[in-house]
């Protein structure tokens, strides 16, 4: 569903994204990890549209949008959260979810009252319910995310990209939103890619495959478990080749 | 005969572009630090105008000296209404401090009007003149360019030598690095809106040497918009840019007034005013760092 | 929990009767009509400035532009029609409709160049296109040049004294209802289709809004170009056609676009009550000053404007709609 081909892309002299090459397929659960400026942030924003690769092609459902800016992805079934949850402040919960059924994959087929009977369903599918009307800006850092996830969600995307840090994000409230956005995901076969600085719990519990980063190029395409027993990987961490 | 006419229009309009670019270093500087866009600027100016005025009709004593004076003024306002109001309109989103700065515009507009009433004032000072081939300068606006210059020479050597100075153009590349590095931030503001204040208002007494007559609380506005045309050339937030397109601007300012008093049919004083904003589009849509600027 | 079609619209209903309470006292108390006409021209801008200021979050410091050439637009009309054999009113009606048309153009003009920067730039864009296309028409002296254009003449002369006379000074007023009436309308459908959650989107955070599929310049442009059009309107009906004459320094005039700031602002930005009631204050607020302290009133606004930015920036209707959302009175707040 969704390739790149040899995706390059430099600023200035720094080349972020090396000739990057991968596949994705329809419901598959891939990570994608690499250390803080192994150009996983880069190749994220190339396939959202922030950016376009100097070289190379991105394509999605054998379409080439390497050059479509943001908007023009989401309608296709792109969508994306981000690393520091940014839902609209002002409007409430069911307002920002609607918000993404309004110009997602279903942006032809309805209006307002149907985005916000969508945004109902997902909110509730989220666990949300309590917090609907409540304005996006006076919610934890949890609830928040959840919002975000709802709001993509209810694009009915076939492609979620995640851009995860969870960092500072207690092992329960991790396990519990990888649990919900993997039950979701699976019933309605979407594709998620979760970018993640390393292997750890939230990838080791969802994905399937594993895509590590090193210095903008791609050094592991793997099953999960293999990857994380591959030699270069432990190199790449380390900085030196695992010990005998 | 149109040559030498356009070559001293073009001389005058170098002095007083020193004047507009020594004027707009302080706007520039408050928008490099603050990212706030000071539109009551030309109002600072004015005030700067009336210090002038004062210095010389009641104190009897040349201009010059009301330049430290109107510097030392403008810092202490500066100073005042940064911890007032412009402290707490950091975060706030940009139209705030915006229309801030333009509230306080007003008020000094109305303060200095309840003061001196809103007639038009004026004041002679005859130190001479010197002619110069292509036209005759008063000795009064050479002081002014050579005020201009020293002020931009000395700011320049305070930025790059002192530490207070290099301080402030770090906090300008990046506040929160240069927080990290230790340097008091919240003070790097309050001394950049003083300093930027200061700097307008000594501007003002500059300006009066140069055009020592319609001295009114509402003379400002004109200086407001010259000053924002000449800040994006220079490149918002770049003093010395700010500088250097003041210079570019007093050459085109002059030059196209004699251009445009060439054409019949036209108002060449409105159409030079049209130019300069013209001008303002072409950088904005082409190059809005501005000519000079670096980003 | 279903709302009806219907009730979304409620909110209009305060501001409806606003209107008709304003027009009421301005007809039956003698000699209020200049005052009631004057806070429903307040109203008027209000409400067409906060359909790109208060829906967009960007600030247009050249507003006033689009008020001034719909006056134009009137002025033009009215100056080169009015010998049209039996034109009568109509040359009234092309006005108003050359002012829409001059505003939308000069709007497009201003948008391809303003709308792709942000912030501080596209205010300071929006002032060199105010202050430049002032001194254009000055400067090459077309449409009266700095003389401007008077047409009193001119309108007697195409619906004769008595008629000319009552548009000037009752229809004009009544036209700037309408027009104030109109904008409350139109912001309120903008705000509950997708246009007004596209931009309540873009105003928030621009980035995530183009991720979530927002074609952010579109959406802008649509703002922008309806409030130009509802100022073209404006200018058209409450400045030439009230006046009988144009100006440049007058119709250009930047303290007309802080005036519309001020109202949005201190009503609350983004909401429809909001420029209303802003008016009304600020109009009030205005009128009562200058006959107690004249000549000082802005001495006295200034700080008071100081305080508001910084302390309440959310503007009264912000914090009613905080105060009431989710009560029976909230479904009639907007």
């Amino acid at each position: 569903m969704l390739k790149l081909e040899d995706v390059t892309k430099r600023f200035g002299g720094l080349i972020a994204v090396n000739r990057v090459s991968l596949e994705i397929k329809r419901g598959e659960f891939v990570g994608i990890v690499g250390p803080n400026g192994s150009g996983k942030t880069t190749l994220f924003n190339v396939i959202s549209g922030v950016y376009y690769p100097d070289k190379g092609k991105v394509l999605f459902e054998d379409r080439d949008i390497s050059y479509f800016p943001p908007y023009k992805r989401a309608p296709l079934g792109i969508g994306r959260t981000f690393q520091i949850p940014r839902p609209f402040g002002s409007a409430t919960v069911r307002e920002n979810v609607a918000v993404g059924a309004m110009f997602g994959t279903m942006r032809d087929k309805v209006g307002v009252d149907e985005s916000m009977v969508i945004a109902d369903e997902v909110i509730e599918r989220v666990g949300l319910q309590e917090h609907r009307n409540k304005q996006a800006g006076t919610l934890t850092p949890v609830e928040k995310k959840l919002t975000e996830i709802a709001r993509a969600l209810a694009m009915k995307p076939k492609l979620l990209l995640m851009d995860e840090a969870m960092a500072g994000m207690h092992p329960n409230d991790i396990d519990q939103m990888v649990s919900l956005v993997k039950t979701i995901a699976k019933q309605e076969n979407i594709a998620v890619v979760a970018m993640v600085e390393h292997i750890m719990r939230a990838v080791v519990g969802m994905a399937e495959k594993v895509i590590v980063l090193h210095q903008g190029a791609k050094i592991v395409d793997a099953p999960t478990q293999e990857a994380l027993h591959d030699p270069k990987v432990i190199e790449v961490y380390l900085g030196h080749p695992p010990e005998r | 005969m149109f040559g030498i006419q356009l070559a001293g229009n073009l001389l005058q309009g170098l002095v007083l572009g020193a004047v507009y670019g020594m004027a707009t270093m302080g706007l520039s500087l408050i928008f490099g630090v603050l990212k706030v866009v000071n539109v009551g600027h030309g109002a600072f100016m004015m005030v700067g105008a009336f210090v002038a005025l004062w210095v010389f009709n009641f104190l009897g004593v040349a201009p010059l000296w009301a330049i430290p004076a109107a510097f030392v003024l403008g810092m202490v306002l500066g100073f005042i209404f940064f911890h007032t109001s412009m402290k707490r309109l950091i975060k706030a989103p940009e139209l705030a401090s915006l229309l801030a700065t333009f509230a306080i515009g007003i008020l000094l507009e109305e303060t200095i009007k309840l003061i001196y009433g809103a007639d038009f004032h004026g004041y002679n000072w005859i130190v001479g003149k010197v002619s110069m081939g292509i036209t005759v300068m008063p000795m009064s606006k050479i002081y002014a360019f050579l005020g201009s210059i020293l002020i931009a020479l000395i700011l320049y050597f305070w930025f790059t030598k002192t530490r207070g100075g290099t301080a402030l153009t770090c906090v300008v590349e990046d506040s929160e690095g240069a927080r990290v590095c230790g340097i008091n931030v919240g003070r790097a503001y309050a001394l950049s809106f003083s300093l930027g204040i200061g700097l307008t208002v000594a501007s003002g007494v500059l300006l009066t040497m140069f055009i020592p007559v319609g001295i009114n609380p509402y003379m400002g506005g004109v200086y407001t918009l010259k000053g924002f045309v000449i800040a994006v050339l220079g490149g918002l937030g770049s003093p010395y840019g700010a500088f250097f397109a003041g210079l570019i601007f007093g050459l085109l300012e002059n030059g196209s007034y004699s251009l445009f008093a060439l054409i019949p049919g036209l108002e060449p004083f409105a159409m030079t005013r049209f130019f300069s904003f013209l001008i303002l589009l072409l950088i904005l849509l082409i190059k809005p760092t501005g000519l000079l600027g670096t980003k | 929990m279903k709302d009806s079609k219907i009730a979304k619209y409620y909110p209009l209903i305060p501001v409806c009767a606003t209107y008709l309470a304003l027009f009421i006292i301005g007809e039956s108390v003698p000699g209020m009509w200049q005052l009631v006409a004057m806070l429903a021209f307040y109203c008027a801008i209000g409400q067409a400035f906060n359909i790109f200021l208060g829906m967009t979050g960007y600030v247009d410091f050249g507003y006033v532009a689009f008020m001034g050439v719909g006056a134009y637009g009137m002025a033009l009309s009215v100056e080169r029609l009015h010998m049209v054999e039996g034109i009568g009113m109509g040359v009234v009606f092309l006005g108003l409709l050359l002012a829409v048309v001059l505003a939308m153009l000069l709007s497009l003009a201003v948008g391809a160049v303003a709308l792709r920067l942000r912030g501080a730039y596209f205010a300071i864009a929006t002032i060199g296109v105010n202050e430049g296309f002032r001194y254009l028409i000055e400067g090459t002296k077309i449409w009266g040049g700095s003389e401007g254009i008077v047409f009193y003449g001119q309108l007697a002369k195409a619906l004769g004294r008595e008629t000319a006379s009552q548009v000037s000074t009752y229809w004009a007023d009544v036209f700037v209802f309408v027009i104030a009436f109109m904008a409350a309308c139109i912001t309120i459908v903008y705000m509950r289709s997708k246009i007004g959650y596209a931009l309540t989107a873009l105003r928030e955070d621009e980035d995530a809004a183009k991720v979530m599929g927002i074609n952010v310049t579109k959406y802008k442009i649509i703002a922008f170009i309806t409030s130009a059009s509802v100022a073209g309107l404006i200018g058209a009906a409450g400045w030439a056609l009230k006046l009988t004459n144009v100006f440049p320094p007058q119709v250009f005039e930047i303290h007309y676009t802080v005036e519309c700031i001020i109202i949005v602002l201190l009503g609350g930005a983004g909401t429809l009550l909001g420029p209303p009631i802003g008016a009304l204050v600020y109009g009030l607020a205005k009128y009562w000053l200058s006959v107690i302290i004249p000549g000082f009133q802005l001495f006295v606004f200034a700080p008071i404007i100081l305080v508001v930015i910084v302390v309440f920036p959310e503007g009264i209707m912000g914090l009613l709609k905080r105060r009431w959302r989710g009560t029976g009175l909230g479904r009639f707040i907007e």
